[in-house]
């Protein structure tokens, strides 16, 4: 637990000390929404039926660009081995980078979302089932993005990797039910009312955070 | 009475049809400070990362403290350190953090003061706050030696590490070394330089072709001699 929290701490450090990976991060989500903005300013829509895709689209994309350096950047530094010697588990390693980067995407949702409201003037939904959906798909896609983010470490062209093994599996899983349940809350639902998509995507968490714990030792062995 | 540390035998690894160590043997004693030399490609780095548990072999045995290598992986790893031409550090943390972060991961008791005497050690104390990123490369690879050494661990892998050092730099990691020596760890180090490695060395081995082709105790003229020799061999097989 201890090395759980030291990695838990020091990803934050250096990822809020570096702004790097935030900074264009963010810049990423305001183009995005402004582009469907831009774009949808010539058409006529419906604003509550887009809502769920638009602001999916912008998470998946910002998120996954905070994903890729997760283990890439311990590789290019050289401190991945000195990680690896630590008489630690490797589950520990996993945990801690997931947890750190479960809460900067979800940062950077949550800034996207507020940018979405003022992009799109749409009715206000139940918000406690939409941060219940955000939460629990961001969950799943940290745990998923950090197993791949890890695994295309070793690989080269690595950028270009991430999302080509990711993108498929996230998108029948995460995201379809995800998108699916926050338009039904933008169509007016509560939480009882999607009760069973949060069953559905809480399995998929499990099973991605069940993976990352017990796959990453093979993964980060050379 | 030698008191054995590392023991390993007829250690073999490949990477694909390339066979980098050939049925290797090799022991280190409790206070050694066992320098191998051989040529860059020799497998050098190779054999550093088997020993360290960093890679398992594909045959033979090592032994380290008295446990299996492939059984106690945990419990030998906190016993050892490791110093690499990478140093394992942060450039956007300061040297304290750095520190801090791997006294964390290695469970160090008494962190603070333990942090604050091998930063005083290192003579990095002055610049604790400031961050690796500003280190120059022998700044950072004296930062990278009191991390190896952070958890008091009884045998210290060096893999080349006077890369990139200039002589006073080269001088001054050298004294650490056998400042940590008198005080009981062994070392473990591996270079291509004979002119700096041997000096601080009480055993020496020749690394050529994935096996330990001389371990035993010559005078610098007749060893460098023989490595040149190696060297020369080595350069005729390559041609």
């Amino acid at each position: 637990m201890n090395a759980t929290k030291a990695i838990f701490l020091k990803e934050l450090r250096i990822e809020f000390r570096n702004k790097q990976t935030i900074i264009f991060a963010l810049i990423l989500s305001l183009m995005i929404l402004a582009s469907f903005r831009f774009a949808f300013s010539f058409i006529d829509f419906s604003l509550t039926e887009l809502a769920s895709p638009i602001i999916w689209v912008t998470f998946f994309f910002s998120g996954m660009f905070s994903l890729a350096p997760v283990y890439k950047k311990e590789v290019e530094q050289g401190t991945r081995d000195g990680l690896l010697l630590a008489p630690i588990s490797p589950a520990s390693i996993f945990l801690g980078k997931f947890l750190a980067n479960f809460l900067v995407i979800l940062g950077l949702e949550l800034f996207s979302l507020s940018l979405f409201f003022v992009f799109f003037p749409v009715p206000t939904p139940d918000m406690v089932a939409l941060l219940t959906i955000i939460i629990l798909g961001t969950i799943g896609f940290a745990a998923l993005g950090n197993l791949i983010s890890a695994i295309s470490s070793n690989l080269s062209q690595s950028e270009i990797m991430l999302p080509v093994l990711l993108v498929p599996i996230l998108l029948f899983t995460i995201v379809m039910t995800s998108v699916s349940s926050t338009s039904e809350i933008f169509l007016g639902a509560n939480l009882n009312e999607i009760f069973e998509s949060i069953k559905l995507i809480l399995v998929f968490d499990i099973v991605f955070l069940a993976s990352g714990y017990l796959l990453i030792d093979y993964v980060l062995e050379d | 009475m030698t008191h054995e540390i590392l023991s390993a035998r007829s250690i073999t690894k490949s990477f694909g049809h390339d066979r980098v160590l050939r049925e290797l043997d090799l022991t280190i004693n409790k206070g050694d400070i066992y320098v191998l030399f051989g040529s860059n490609g020799a497998g050098k780095t190779t054999l550093m990362k088997v020993l360290s548990t960093l890679h398992p072999a594909d045959s033979g045995e090592i032994m380290l403290f008295g446990m299996k290598s492939e059984e106690n992986v945990r419990d030998i790893r906190a016993k050892i350190g490791f110093m690499s031409h990478e140093t394992f550090l942060y450039d956007d943390l300061s040297a304290w953090e750095n520190l801090n972060f791997y006294a964390d991961l290695y469970s160090v008791h008494n962190k603070k003061k333990r942090i604050k005497e091998i930063l005083k050690m290192v003579g990095l104390y002055h610049r604790s706050h400031d961050k690796v990123r500003s280190f120059s490369r022998g700044m950072a690879q004296r930062l990278s030696l009191a991390r190896a050494v952070l958890h008091d661990p009884e045998l210290i892998f060096l893999d080349e590490p006077y890369s990139g050092l200039d002589l006073r730099a080269q001088e001054v990691l050298n004294n650490l070394v056998i400042e940590l020596n008198k005080k009981g760890k062994t070392f473990f180090i591996i270079t291509h330089d004979i002119e700096k490695g041997f000096d601080i060395s009480n055993r020496n081995g020749i690394l050529s072709n994935g096996t330990i082709v001389i371990d035993k105790e010559l005078d610098k003229a007749n060893f460098s001699e023989k490595y040149n020799e190696i060297l020369r061999r080595e350069a005729d097989e390559r041609n």
